[in-house]
């Protein structure tokens, strides 16, 4: 072979470039840029194994795949911050377009009017769905995304009292029913900087986020910069954002910013989005929207804002404008927030974000539609009741909590004779080909329904849980 | 007269979903999830309180799947890419994209597994995570990476707020992050962010850091030094080991943004020049899609010291008897790392991401690795020599070669009377995406070209000679309304940003 096959230049185009530069070899070459480091001598590499040919590397990846038991052999019942829904076949075929996922980020508008078009009907339809007024283009995951919101929040809430940012007092008050992963990303981003972060317990009886605790909590006195709630939250329950909203946005020392996530943005086809109860700022995760579980990423972070906070924004928006000939056309705006301007003062240090999954979600909810997407959500609600009726016909679950749920739910398993914990449990379903959900603690279990799972499915599950259980 | 590939077909108009399509269409198939009539018809206050129930429409577009497919196909074909041109987009490595990386990352027990799926079920995927952290430890010469940064600015802030971490345990308070003034904006960007302060050191005539000049900087205050290596001019540190060695020895870390570490695949291990802490751009240097600006993946590596610091959580695996008193591997996702940093994303990893990185090394292997940074560093000095006699006195550093990419300032275009801004503009209409502009911004008028190692010399003389004939026949009237082929002319950016309009 005289290339390699990603490489368009043969041996001789090689040793043409170097006649060109004057330099006789390799070793010349580098040790001209780098003087006397060593250069590594690739024959002694041990992980990295000898070349593959196409047809043996693809084979290498269908073994691993067919050594995964997943697809078609397991029912998935399984959330906790990603769902597992039905991909149309249409969004796979546009999105496999070159033109889609070959380009980078679109620094020069005119020549990348598709993203910013596409990305541009995915703000707008975002926004329509969560009730907001402004969606950027995307953060990398909804754990991120809520972290940025809190920076965001005491961005904001130091403004409003006009004192400096990272201040030693700011407080963060964070609903035990935000998804206890998201707490952790929100620790990372908030950790060393003197941030305080205090939880607010969920009632007992609803699983809603607690009144009277939330009341204590935000009392005259402290500086509470931003309250964090997520709808439904991570044990499935709705929350009450009527109840929270006139709590949250108290006009004491502070007026907390008022910060909504969700893992499951489908929830919005059927309950109000957080906009209609004066969120100010939405924060979740949004590859419920025609993407893959990937295991675990990549994700699409939803970040979106009451207009008023929109320069406290992290990432890029897209902005409709005109051409010199007055025609419609798209381009990143305000970018006087971001880093590649503002340097050490932007808004956040976020480049590469989730563009593509972004485009994905606007093929998606373009397939959806108005009807679909209702049907859909609506389609989730019904599977996930029935699972639960069907669950707590057999007497051996009690529900964990009593408030409205959407597509999640948490069950407490009774005591049984086997003394079967919630992750013995999940480990005893997966042996009958079913995922059965998330252990939350020793005997909670958390479990989801959507569009991909059907009644039969949900009486497969139902009837092992009896062998399970009973055995 | 040479041929360019310059725009010349027809660009379909389509406009926005919202106001297509009759009322009531839809475009998507409804699983039958076999629900009972009587199931289907209950309205949804049978199962939630009334008062959460959304009652005002949504406002989505009512399409079928046909207007879907035409309006996103149309719309992709206003995008210029990789596969349609020469994207030499300096700092990004736009090489090309192996297809069948696709192809495998698309295998459906991959894109369709939930991350929470008990590990028993998932060693070959674990596998596949530990084995490119050891690929990658071997390449770079660090003892182990962290997957879970999902793009170079987030791998940076993981690496810095490790530094934090250990100066916090160790009691303590360095608060100074030194930043060359050549930098990428994320470097400063993320030292803010992880509760440092920048500060910002003044490159070389050289475009360099010199080593006199950093102990100027020095002092008890400083955790690091972020430095971009090759820098944003495509040119070698040459200082580097005495940098890291005056770093060390003042107590501080040696942190290498890896934006461009494309210059260095399978030649040059970063231990070698001191560095204790990298960032890969797993969508630049290996191979996966840039998607149109993501996503990523920013994958983290340290020296040994700095391994318990890393994001959770992370795979191992431990020795497990199997069922016929084998021994095996048992691989499991850990969060036993004693100063970790702690979680960056939800999950491990944007995965999808990790296996394509980890096809495309395996494709290259032993026998290929090498020549990726070697082909790179020769197109990049092919464009650096040959453009340079065209626009002479531009090269701010004419003398010695450039790595994985080279930067022209405007001043010989200018006295063609043409702008970087225009050459750009006017380059798009003969067929090529526009280098990298106005960046870095220590030099005038910035431009900046990647070519990568998947160019041919070809297309290189092609572009270079699109650059010779826009300098000596662009006129300054017409340059302005450059680009005129595209599907729309120059963007009122001005009014973009004046009277925002962020939704139809």
């Amino acid at each position: 072979m005289n290339n390699f096959r990603y490489f368009p230049g043969s041996k001789n185009d090689v040793a043409k470039l170097y006649r060109f530069l004057g330099i006789k070899d390799k070793k010349e070459l580098f040790g001209k840029i780098i003087g006397d480091i060593p250069l590594l001598d690739t024959n002694i590499l041990q992980a990295l194994t000898k070349e593959k040919d196409e047809d043996s590397l693809y084979n290498f990846f269908l073994n691993i795949n067919s050594n995964i038991p997943v697809k078609n052999k397991f029912s998935i019942f399984v959330g906790g911050g990603v769902y597992n829904h039905f991909i149309p076949s249409a969004i796979d075929a546009l999105i496999s377009r070159s033109e889609f996922y070959t380009p980078y980020t679109p620094y020069q508008p005119e020549v990348s009017q598709g993203t910013l078009f596409a990305l541009f009907e995915f703000q707008s339809m975002i926004a329509e769905i969560l009730g907001m007024d402004v969606v950027n283009a995307s953060m990398y995951d909804g754990a991120e995304s809520l972290a940025e919101a809190v920076l965001a929040a005491i961005r904001l809430s130091s403004a409003n009292r006009d004192l400096p940012v990272n201040r030693k007092e700011d407080i963060i008050l964070i609903s035990e029913g935000v998804n206890p992963n998201y707490q952790s990303v929100i620790e990372t981003f908030t950790g060393g900087t003197g941030v305080k972060i205090e939880k607010i317990k969920l009632n007992g009886k609803t699983g809603q986020t607690d009144i009277s605790d939330l009341k204590s909590k935000i009392a005259i006195g402290k500086t509470v910069s931003a309250a964090v709630v997520q709808q439904p939250n991570y044990f499935g329950i709705i929350e009450d954002l009527e109840e929270l909203e006139p709590i949250i946005h108290f006009k004491g020392v502070s007026e907390p910013v008022f910060i909504v996530s969700s893992t499951e943005p489908h929830c919005f086809g059927v309950i109000n989005p957080p906009g209609f109860y004066g969120a100010d700022i939405f924060a979740g995760e949004g590859n419920s929207f025609g993407n893959y579980m990937n295991f675990g990423g990549p994700l699409l972070g939803l970040f979106a804002a009451k207009k008023e906070y929109v320069r406290q924004m992290p990432g890029r928006i897209v902005g409709k404008t005109k051409d010199g000939k007055n025609k419609d056309a798209y381009a990143f705006i305000l970018s006087t927030r971001e880093q590649h301007i503002r340097r050490g003062a932007a808004t956040s240090n976020i480049c590469t974000n989730s563009s593509l999954n972004a485009v994905r979600a606007a093929i998606y909810l373009s397939l959806c539609s108005k009807s679909g997407f209702k049907k859909i959500a609506s389609l989730n609600l019904k599977l996930a009741h029935i699972l639960r009726d069907g669950l707590l016909t057999t007497g051996l679950f009690e529900p964990l909590y009593t408030g409205d749920f959407f597509n999640e739910f948490s069950l407490k398993i009774k005591e049984n004779k086997n003394n079967i914990s919630a992750a013995g449990f999940i480990e005893e379903m997966a042996k009958k080909g079913i995922l059965a959900g998330v252990a939350a603690s020793e005997k909670v279990i958390i479990i989801s329904a959507t569009e991909n799972n059907s009644v039969s499915e949900i009486e497969e599950y139902i009837k092992n849980v009896k062998e399970v259980l009973y055995a | 007269m040479p041929k360019f590939p310059g725009i010349k077909g027809m660009f379909l108009d389509e406009e926005p979903l919202i106001i297509q399509g009759s009322k009531g269409l839809s475009g998507i198939s409804m699983p039958d999830c076999g629900l009972k009539k009587s199931d289907l018809k209950k309205s949804e206050n049978a199962y939630i309180n009334e008062k959460y129930i959304r009652k005002k429409p949504i406002r989505l577009p009512e399409v079928s799947e046909p207007t879907t497919v035409r309006h996103f196909t149309r719309l992709s074909s206003w995008n210029m890419c990789v596969d349609t041109v020469f994207y030499p987009l300096g700092s990004c490595t736009m090489k090309y994209n192996p297809k069948i990386n696709e192809k495998i990352a698309s295998l459906e027990n991959i894109k369709n597994l939930h991350p929470l799926t008990p590990a028993g079920l998932v060693q070959p995927v674990l596998k596949i995570a530990y084995d490119f952290n050891k690929i990658l430890c071997e390449l770079t010469g660090l003892a182990e990476f962290s997957f879970a940064p999902q793009a170079g600015a987030a791998g940076e802030f993981a690496g810095l707020k490790i530094i934090k971490k250990y100066f916090d345990l160790k009691g303590e308070n360095r608060k100074t992050i030194l930043v060359p003034d050549s930098s990428h904006g994320t470097n400063p960007a993320s030292s803010v962010l992880a509760g440092f302060m920048p500060v910002e050191i003044k490159t070389g005539k050289a475009g360099t850091l010199d080593a006199d000049e950093l102990e100027k900087y020095i002092s008890k205050d400083v955790a690091a030094i972020m430095i971009t290596n090759p820098n944003t001019f495509g040119v070698f540190e040459k200082d580097i080991k005495k940098i890291s060695d005056i770093m060390h020895k003042n107590g501080s870390f040696v942190y290498m943004d890896g934006a461009n570490f494309n210059a260095f695949l399978g030649n040059v291990m970063v231990s070698d020049m001191g560095i204790d802490i990298i960032q890969l751009n797993l969508h630049k240097t290996f191979s996966t899609p840039h998607g149109g600006g993501g996503p990523g993946s920013g994958a983290i590596g340290v020296v040994e010291i700095l391994k318990e610091y890393l994001p959770i959580p992370y795979v191992k695996f431990h020795i497990k008897k199997s069922v016929n008193n084998k021994s095996e591997l048992f691989y499991e996702l850990a969060e036993d790392k004693k100063y970790t940093i702690g979680r960056m994303t939800p999950f491990l990893c944007s995965f999808a991401i990790v296996v394509r990185a980890y096809a495309y090394l395996l494709s290259l292997g032993r026998e290929n690795i090498a020549s990726v940074s070697e082909i790179a560093i020769l197109n990049a000095n092919y464009v650096k020599k040959k453009l340079g006699k065209i626009l002479s006195g531009s090269d701010p550093f004419e003398e010695g070669l450039c790595m994985h990419e080279c930067v022209f300032n405007d001043k010989a275009i200018e006295e063609n009377g043409i702008s970087t801004l225009e050459l750009a503009k006017i380059l798009i209409d003969y067929g090529f995406h526009p280098p990298t502009v106005y960046f870095p911004k220590n030099i005038h008028g910035a431009i900046m070209i990647e070519p990568t190692e998947t160019e041919s010399i070809k297309t290189l003389d092609n572009f270079i000679k699109a650059v010779k004939e826009i300098k000596s026949k662009a006129k300054k009237s017409e340059a302005l309304k450059s680009p005129k082929k595209t599907k729309v002319g120059r963007v009122n950016e001005v009014m973009a940003n004046k009277q925002p309009v962020f939704k139809y």
